[in-house]
């Protein structure tokens, strides 16, 4: 059997083994039984048609997922950071791990929690869960929303986080993964975090019905909240992920697109979720609604300047540090900050784009063009100046270790394009 | 729709990733489409239908050519005729569905009319209307409320877009007679249109400010995904008892109706016992006509159906009548349990079903569903809204006999 704890680097094949098959029976490979170990270590069966993957076939044996759910509820917050976790926590003086430190126990009740929410529904669909909840993702949008949870009761004099903070991180987290899960399908992209997607292990179908099951299961923890200010908010972000990745797809290879679109996009794509996630965390503090604007411009200047910094790396980082081929936002013909700078004066990249690099090596040249021409150096200039805005946000907050993570978070994003 | 004129310049690479286009609008409003094979190319193309040819489709009065149950025609319900008394209401229903949906991009649009215009009958909103309006009259409402008509339109758009997934994972080819959305514009034009379908009805639901009634709908759409991973759980399971059966058919299609139903009638600001017979009635026909859904899938023939007789026992998907038939054929147990795999053997299930009578218990089984749903109307007074709530029921019922 294949260990496939996060340290084994080999990525070319399926991530759950074969053991050997349990079944007594000869019945056709299309057989699904399912039960639990004793220790609570999930089985998962694949098989064709059902929820399973189709060429990537498992086969009809029972197989064992070697990541017990203590692995990966402890995957991000309580140990050293994971191989797959890569890069900036090499590099920067603070890892995210460190910075959320201080909401590490709101993080692992968040991991179990999640895990019986998507879980208990069926097997399969949660070992596609844990394939993408544990492929290296940093929790960050539920840190955000504990660490302005945190800031922001001190000010209203709240001792303890209410339980609705702790479902407003939960549901956050779905709805974040759920789009994942989407993406890649839309994307079709095999790889994420240097781990095979869900789409491409188990199919589409188990990709697409995972993603439902998710914004499913969070619309309705979120009708539960009762909250009609958060309802609205949080469907307001859902409404915007479908639009952004429309907008996006509708404007590829379209080299007229210009940097207000691009942070429109950048908005509906990424920011939005961040906003409502710490705006709703004040909210359920119960502070004032000044307080909440800030906070939500803080959400919304820290995940552009994310959005900007991420399109940046596409660029500046290797294929083995992004864990998916370099440069592909610039291939599929979603034209990023720098291109968008690199063709105000490049127009033989122009071309090359509009060519949808149709010819060998033209991707190469059009990055080239780009490295050369100082627009990556722009698109740092941009992800810093939203980032400073980022910071003014805080002004509003009481010191505290909870501000201070929040400025962390700022700061450790342009940490990663120094 | 079949491909017009090529507008663009540019030479398409078919292999190329799906994208979408820009797109132009004609002074008439029509909207520009792509419908080559599963890539959308970057052509322009022109649609054949008129934004106008679908909003008529069934509101006012004519059937769908591919609304293929056969019965209406020599049946004595017919469903855009019973729907007459709301045709108003389901004509500005289908404007607003379009402009809601094809606002923001034109090939999403003619996805979601790909489905929109599929032959549908528009039954859900006709019940939040019928209802809305047999209870209007209880506590004296004179007219329907802007809220009335976006629980209908919400209800639509998630009928809509679990269908388009729905086809995704099932791989269906055709639905009605048509091609599939994703059939037609590949899979990741599908992925988007259901959820940005799913998104829009999510917001204007929140944007109701009813929490029972997001509360009501949220439960729908998990109860939606539930029902989807039940079934992809459970196929050619032939341990599968009727009660499964049922709340599985619950989750995919009675839920959605009980809401419509019991929505319509909080929104009319009836008593709570109302709004649960309401609810009953939704919840009883719902199982009534997946009931009968089930049947016809057996009994009816390719044509009829718009896709293979048996469709659901070929992949799997065990319904009423091969449940109750596998209570007295352990012959047919095991030619399920093969999973077809031999020439053949799909027929001489099928022709077990039939003969073994589990198609005569499944009938009993949804005329007890139906007779319970005529109850639940008995708390409406008499109407020509009452009225139509109960051909709803014998007109599903008459599709079986």
């Amino acid at each position: 059997m294949m260990s496939v704890t996060c340290h084994n680097l080999e990525f070319g094949r399926i991530r759950l083994d074969f053991v050997g098959c349990g079944c007594s029976s000869n019945a056709s490979p299309n057989r699904f039984p399912v039960r639990n170990c004793a220790e609570g270590m999930l089985r998962n069966v694949c098989r064709p048609r059902k929820l399973s993957c189709k060429k990537r076939e498992v086969g009809r044996c029972r197989v064992f997922s070697t990541k017990t759910p203590e692995t990966f509820l402890n995957g991000v917050t309580a140990g050293p950071p994971t191989v797959l976790d890569s890069k900036q926590e090499k590099k920067g003086p603070s890892s995210l791990s460190d910075m959320f430190e201080v909401v590490a126990d709101d993080l692992l009740t968040l991991n179990k929690n999640l895990q019986s929410i998507v879980g208990s529904e069926n097997p399969v669909l949660m070992s596609a869960a844990e394939q993408i909840f544990g492929a290296g993702g940093k929790r960050m949008r539920p840190a955000l929303v504990f660490l302005v949870s945190r800031a922001t009761a001190e000010i209203a004099g709240l001792k303890e986080l209410t339980i609705e903070h702790r479902r407003l991180a939960e549901i956050i987290e779905m709805i974040h993964t759920a789009s994942l899960i989407h993406d890649d399908v839309l994307d079709e992209s095999d790889m994420r975090r240097g781990k095979e997607t869900v789409h491409q292990l188990y199919g589409t179908r188990v990709a697409v019905l995972a993603g439902d099951f998710m914004f499913a299961q969070s619309s309705w923890y979120l009708a539960n909240l009762e909250n009609l200010e958060v309802i609205k908010l949080i469907s307001q972000v859902i409404k915007d992920f479908a639009s952004g990745e429309i907008k996006q797809a509708s404007s590829l290879f379209d080299c007229d697109v210009h940097l207000d679109e691009y942070l429109i996009k950048s908005y509906y794509k990424t920011a939005s979720l961040i906003a409502a996630s710490t705006k709703g965390a004040s909210i359920f503090s119960g502070v004032h609604s000044d307080i909440s604007e800030q906070m939500y411009q803080y959400g919304k200047n820290l995940g552009l300047s994310f959005q900007v910094v991420d399109d940046i790396l596409d660029f500046t980082q290797s294929a083995e540090q992004l864990g998916k081929p370099a440069a592909s936002d610039l291939a599929k013909g979603n034209l990023t900050a720098p291109v968008i700078f690199a063709l105000e004066k490049e127009s033989k990249l122009r071309d090359i784009i509009e060519s949808e690099f149709c010819e060998k090596g033209s991707l190469e040249e059009a990055i080239d063009i780009i490295e050369k021409c100082g627009a990556i150096e722009r698109a740092r200039d941009l992800a810093r100046e939203i980032a400073d805005r980022a910071l003014k946000n805080l002004d509003c907050l009481p010191e505290s270790s909870f501000r201070l993570g929040l400025e962390q978070t700022v700061n450790y994003n342009l940490e990663r394009i120094k | 729709m079949t491909t017009m004129s090529m507008k663009c310049g540019i030479n398409v690479d078919f292999r190329r990733t799906t994208k979408f286009d820009s797109v132009t609008h004609f002074a008439y409003g029509f909207l520009k489409l792509s419908s080559c094979r599963p890539e959308i190319s970057r052509t322009c193309i022109f649609p054949t239908k008129t934004p106008e040819a679908f909003l008529h489709g069934v509101g006012a009065g004519r059937s769908a050519e591919l609304d293929l149950s056969t019965k209406e025609s020599k049946s004595t319900y017919n469903l855009s005729d019973m729907f007459d008394v709301v045709a108003e209401d389901l004509l500005t229903l289908n404007k607003n569905l379009l402009s809601i949906v094809g606002s923001e991009n034109p090939v999403l649009m003619s996805a979601a009319e790909q489905i929109f215009g599929a032959g549908g009958k528009r039954m859900r909103p006709a019940l939040v209307f019928l209802v809305s309006r047999a209870t209007a009259e209880i506590s004296g409402l004179k007219e329907l409320t802007q809220e009335h008509r976006r629980l209908a339109e919400i209800i639509e758009m998630i009928h809509t877009a679990s269908l388009i997934h729905d086809d995704v994972l099932d791989e269906s080819d055709t639905r009605r007679g048509k091609k599939t959305v994703h059939q037609l514009y590949g899979t990741r034009v599908a992925v988007l249109a259901g959820d940005f379908m799913f998104a829009q009805s999510s917001w204007y639901m929140a944007n109701l400010e009813n929490i029972q009634v997001i509360k009501l709908i949220s439960q729908v759409i998990k109860d939606f995904a539930s029902g989807e991973i039940r079934q992809a759980s459970s196929l050619f399971d032939c341990d599968v008892n009727l009660d499964e059966y049922l709340t599985k058919s619950y989750y995919k299609t009675a839920s959605l109706i009980a809401a419509s139903t019991k929505g319509a009638a909080i929104f009319s600001g009836v008593h709570s016992d109302i709004i649960e017979q309401m609810n009953q009635y939704g919840y009883n026909l719902g199982l009534s006509f997946q009931i009968v859904d089930d049947i016809l899938d057996f009994t009816q023939t390719p044509l009829q159906l718009g896709k293979p007789t048996g469709s659901d026992l070929a992949k799997g998907n065990l319904t009423a009548p091969v449940i109750f038939a596998l209570e007295g054929e352990p012959e047919l147990r095991g030619i399920i349990e093969s999973e077809f795999c031999e020439s053949g053997s799909l027929e001489k299930a099928v022709g077990i079903v039939e003969k073994c009578g589990g198609i005569e218990r499944a009938r009993e089984l949804a005329r007890e569903k139906a007779d319970r749903a005529f109850e639940n109307l008995r708390c409406l007074p008499i109407s020509s809204f009452r009225s139509v709530l109960e051909q709803m029921v014998s007109y599903n019922l008459e599709r079986i006999e």
